[in-house]
């Protein structure tokens, strides 16, 4: 709506509306911008100090493109899996009925869980369905249900999953629930005065109103799984290749290691995030203009 | 006034001012020393320092101490400081107690210029990463007054010397497991399925990986070949007896992992803090002695470069070393105070049995980063698993 | 009128709960077993005993209060300047703030100290500015979040009704902000503040290579060696989190005045 304004005072508003995103900016420049180029500038040196593209070109070797791989398809299965039942449980919250004390509860408690992870969290899956956990030897000495004979193992990608979708899940009900309430009653009178079934207000009224909402909290669910770290680490020992794991041992683990090939990983992270933004973006664009 | 009398008075009045702004900006004069001044950066040993007095006396004047990546109960590190605040009134900064050898070193990188406490005074690091501290100008070389006596890695110039050392033990959680493995062909047995796993990511922990190593040379490699290692801990893997997964105290003690491998200190200081709770029995494996020194260094960019002398000094006397021994670990003055009779027997007791570190297979430098780079490069495919499209 | 009872909502609540009560029963069990065979309090009372629990705990307390009143101060009046003027800026905004996600802590936490332990910045040399740097780091972890959170309150707003609404009743910038868009904001700005509190309490590289009493590194304090203290003082910490966490919802409810839209 603001294009349609008179195209004269367009550069001076261009200005001023440039000065409103000044500050933040100013700060992702100094704090998040700067430090992180001071870093990626070693992308362009090897490990002896000379100038060299030849990190980038490393990046195409099969351990670390498998490792982008792995974590390309973990952050995406967790991200849909913790959207999806994440919505259940934000829908649930909203909708439920629920008595006022446990819905503050669980939502101080998604606080707490979404920012769970590395050694404890998986500490507390270990203690709780490893073979020696206390629901394992619960199902195995009351119900006598050995899980473990049976083939389930924690240690493997299910269990990893597992471990993601404890602070996946909660972030997508911290951030779905607002939404949820913002849904304004007016609308879903308005759709039942019309004779629209609860299924069909979700499905023509509610959803595509909340569908730029819902993939752009889907996207940072994947950006939050695929820069896990101590996670994974913690739960596998570092056996599954994770684009995450591999820089850390570039940087952090070995006087071997080629920090400019860790930092020209991480590039390699940020161009795929960017990916998928532009793509959300798109995506967002179109629902809008569907919208309309 | 005459044309030359002004010009005259401006000269003089420039120079007095010139003078004056020469001495202001002159470095405050120090009390002028009886000897030459030292320059405490770079002083090399206790000598140059006009004697341990003077280093003392220069030490608290810096009040300050700043050390990294000791964990108070690694080696007994704890006791160490309490005992050096207490003995010399230096105030100790413990900057991330559990920093790793690599955080170390880019802990004196990022603080060159900046003195503040997060730059580490003294750091103690793995053997394999001395070479490079060195190369890269990180630390400077100090000799401490019992050089000599120091056995183990030990830098000619004195960048950097052994401080302490261990061999790599078998830790088993008794509670759990009943026929203890006395040796590394033990482990692959049928009664160990799941119940043995590495402390570490051997691609990231120092310790880890030279679990693999040792295993390597107890299944016929050497100390240029860590390929039978890797192929060890396959079959483990395929075998079912090892867990992908870092055990961790907590999971040793819970019996999720009741077989791991880890410097006999850590172990030995685990099974004292556990005290029965789980039983621990510690193995020495028979056929591979592997021990493994830690290197003791002083930073280049100290901000307290005579406290960290200092400290050097008192790390390396009598009464540090024993604090080492009951923590543990064995110090790497350990057989010269032995020797003179110096070790009491109740510290004695806590070292491994007698030859146990003199005999034990320590990979040089050189081979060790080959063996890390080639565990580094081929863990996936020994150990790896991949995420299938479907969990 | 009576609330029915939505079954459905009440199976996914408890199939819910246990997902996510039983992992934490699990080190709560272990945390028990300090003495061999039998249930005691004893690594409680080992945690309790260590006078700087609490002083970390309290450390980072503030920290986290004072982060998150500078992370909403920064990110709200950007996040409504991009709603309102620039939604074109919106794509390339999201990026800078999930960076954070994708640039591993340590790499950031490594940048942020050389890029400000040197002149001419140098912020690590006294406290106070240290804590500056350090309150910053943490900004910028929570960034991601905070602004989704954020973002997604403004976008159920009809933002630009109500800015020309309050405008033409002379609400100039600040007030339009404070008294229009902040209240509307009220649950996306609570979960903002949920998520930053907890990461903060929690928050281990940054304040360990900074040298900061906070309270992650104290939990890492415990040892290596030790194992039941360090479920013990899981426990403990999910506690305290969840009751700060408790009281800020109470808090952020009790001052009701702007009347629900609804």
């Amino acid at each position: 709506m603001t294009e349609s304004l008179a195209p004269a005072r367009s550069s001076q508003k261009l200005a001023l509306n440039w000065l409103g995103l000044l500050p933040f900016f100013l700060f992702a420049l100094a704090f998040i911008i700067f430090p992180s180029l001071t870093l990626f500038s070693g992308s362009l040196f090897d490990a002896q100090g000379n100038l060299t593209f030849t990190n980038f070109l490393q990046l195409n070797t099969p351990l670390i493109v498998d490792a982008y791989q792995n974590s390309i398809m973990l952050s995406l299965q967790t991200a849909l899996g913790g959207a999806f039942f994440g919505f259940l449980l934000g829908y649930a919250v909203v909708y439920g009925n629920l008595p006022r004390w446990l819905r503050t509860a669980i939502m101080t408690f998604c606080g707490l869980a979404a920012n769970f992870g590395g050694v404890p969290l998986a500490f507390s899956i270990i203690a709780t369905v490893g073979r020696t956990g206390f629901l394992t030897a619960f199902l195995r000495d009351q119900l006598g249900f050995d899980i473990y004979a049976l083939g389930f193992s924690i240690y493997n990608p299910t269990g990893l999953f597992m471990a993601y979708m404890y602070f996946q899940l909660p972030l997508m009900v911290l951030i779905i629930v607002p939404a949820l309430e913002s849904l304004r009653r007016e609308w879903r009178e308005a759709a039942e005065s019309l004779g629209a079934t609860n299924w069909q207000y979700w499905q023509y009224v509610a959803l595509p109103i909340l569908t730029p909402t819902l993939l752009g909290t889907t996207i940072l669910l994947f950006g939050s799984a695929f820069g896990a770290y101590a996670t994974a680490q913690a739960l596998t020992g570092g056996t599954l290749p994770l684009i995450t794991l591999v820089i850390g041992t570039q940087i952090r683990g070995d006087v071997l290691g080629n920090p400019g090939l860790g930092y020209a990983m991480v590039l390699g992270m940020v161009v795929i995030m960017a990916a998928c933004i532009a793509a959300y973006s798109s995506l967002q664009r179109q629902a809008e203009r569907w919208l309309r | 006034m005459s044309v030359t009398k002004q010009l005259f008075v401006r000269m003089v009045a420039s120079l007095i001012l010139a003078a004056t702004i020469l001495a202001a900006c002159a470095p405050a004069a120090t009390p002028a020393p009886t000897a030459a001044p030292v320059d405490w950066k770079t002083v090399k040993s206790a000598q140059e320092a006009g004697g341990l007095e003077a280093l003392i006396a220069q030490a608290k004047v810096e009040g300050n101490l700043h050390v990294i990546a000791l964990p108070r109960d690694w080696c007994n590190y704890g006791e160490m400081i309490d005992t050096f605040k207490a003995k010399y009134g230096i105030n100790v900064v413990e900057i991330n107690p559990e920093a790793g050898s690599a955080d170390e070193l880019e802990a004196i990188r990022a603080n060159k210029e900046s003195g503040g406490p997060q730059a580490p005074d003294v750091i103690d690091i793995g053997v394999a990463f001395g070479p490079t501290a060195k190369e890269e100008g990180l630390i400077t070389p100090y000799k401490v007054k019992k050089f000599d006596t120091i056995s183990g890695v030990k830098d000619a110039e004195g960048y950097y010397y052994a401080d302490y050392g261990g061999v790599l033990v078998f830790q088993v959680n008794t509670d759990v497991v009943k026929e203890v493995p006395q040796d590394w062909s033990d482990l692959l047995g049928e009664n160990y399925k799941g119940q043995i796993a590495i402390a570490g990511d051997p691609r990231a922990s120092n310790q880890a990986a030279q679990t693999v190593f040792s295993a390597a040379i107890a299944n016929g490699g050497s100390l240029d070949n860590v390929d039978p290692g890797l192929q060890f801990f396959k079959e483990l893997a395929a075998n079912g007896n090892l867990l992908p997964v870092i055990a961790t105290s907590g999971t040793f003690a819970k019996g999720e992992t009741p077989i791991t491998f880890a410097w006999n200190y850590l172990a030995l200081a685990a099974k004292e803090s556990l005290a029965g709770n789980p039983n621990v029995e510690i193995v020495y494996p028979k056929s591979v002695n592997w021990g493994g020194w830690y290197l003791q260094a002083v930073s280049a960019y100290a901000p307290n470069p005579a406290a960290a002398r200092l400290w050097q000094e008192f790390l390396y006397s009598d009464e540090g070393q024993k604090i080492w021994m009951k923590g543990f670990c064995v110090p790497a003055r350990f057989g010269d105070m032995n020797a003179a009779g110096a070790v009491p027997a109740d510290l004695l007791a806590k070292m491994p049995a007698k030859g146990v570190m003199e005999n034990a297979i320590i990979p040089g430098v050189d081979q060790l980063a080959a063996a890390r780079e080639k565990i580094k490069n081929e863990w996936d495919n020994v150990v790896g698993l991949d995420i299938q499209a479907a969990p | 009128m009576p609330k029915r009872i939505n079954v459905f909502a009440w199976f996914i609540v408890i199939l819910g709960a246990l997902f996510f009560l039983l992992p934490i029963y699990g080190t709560l069990d272990f945390s028990l077993r300090a003495r061999k065979g039998e249930l005691s309090l004893l690594a409680y009372e080992r945690v309790f005993s260590d006078p700087l629990f609490l002083q970390a705990f309290f450390f980072s307390v503030q920290k986290a209060l004072l982060t998150i009143g500078f992370s909403l101060l920064l990110i709200v009046p950007t996040a409504y300047w991009v709603n309102w003027r620039l939604p074109r800026w919106r794509p390339v905004v999201e990026l800078v703030t999930l960076m954070p996600f994708v640039i591993p802590a340590v790499v950031l936490v490594f940048g942020l100290i050389r890029t400000f332990s040197r002149p001419p910045f140098v912020m690590t040399r006294s406290t106070f500015t240290t804590d500056i740097l350090l309150i910053a780091g943490y900004m910028v972890l929570t960034m991601p979040y905070v602004y989704r959170a954020v973002d997604t309150g403004l976008r159920a707003l009809d933002v630009r009704t109500l800015t020309e609404a309050a405008q033409s009743l002379g609400a100039n910038g600040p007030t339009i902000l404070w008294r229009v868009i902040f209240p509307n904001l009220r649950g996306a700005i609570l979960s903002g503040a949920l998520i930053t509190f907890a990461t903060v309490i929690g928050e281990l590289i940054l304040a360990s290579f900074l040298v900061r009493p906070a309270f992650g590194p104290y939990m890492e304090s415990m040892g290596q060696n030790k194992a039941y203290e360090p479920a013990a003082l899981g426990i403990l910490s999910y506690a305290l989190t969840w009751a700060s966490l408790a009281l800020i919802d109470v808090f952020a409810r009790g001052n009701k005045q702007v009347a629900s839209i609804r």
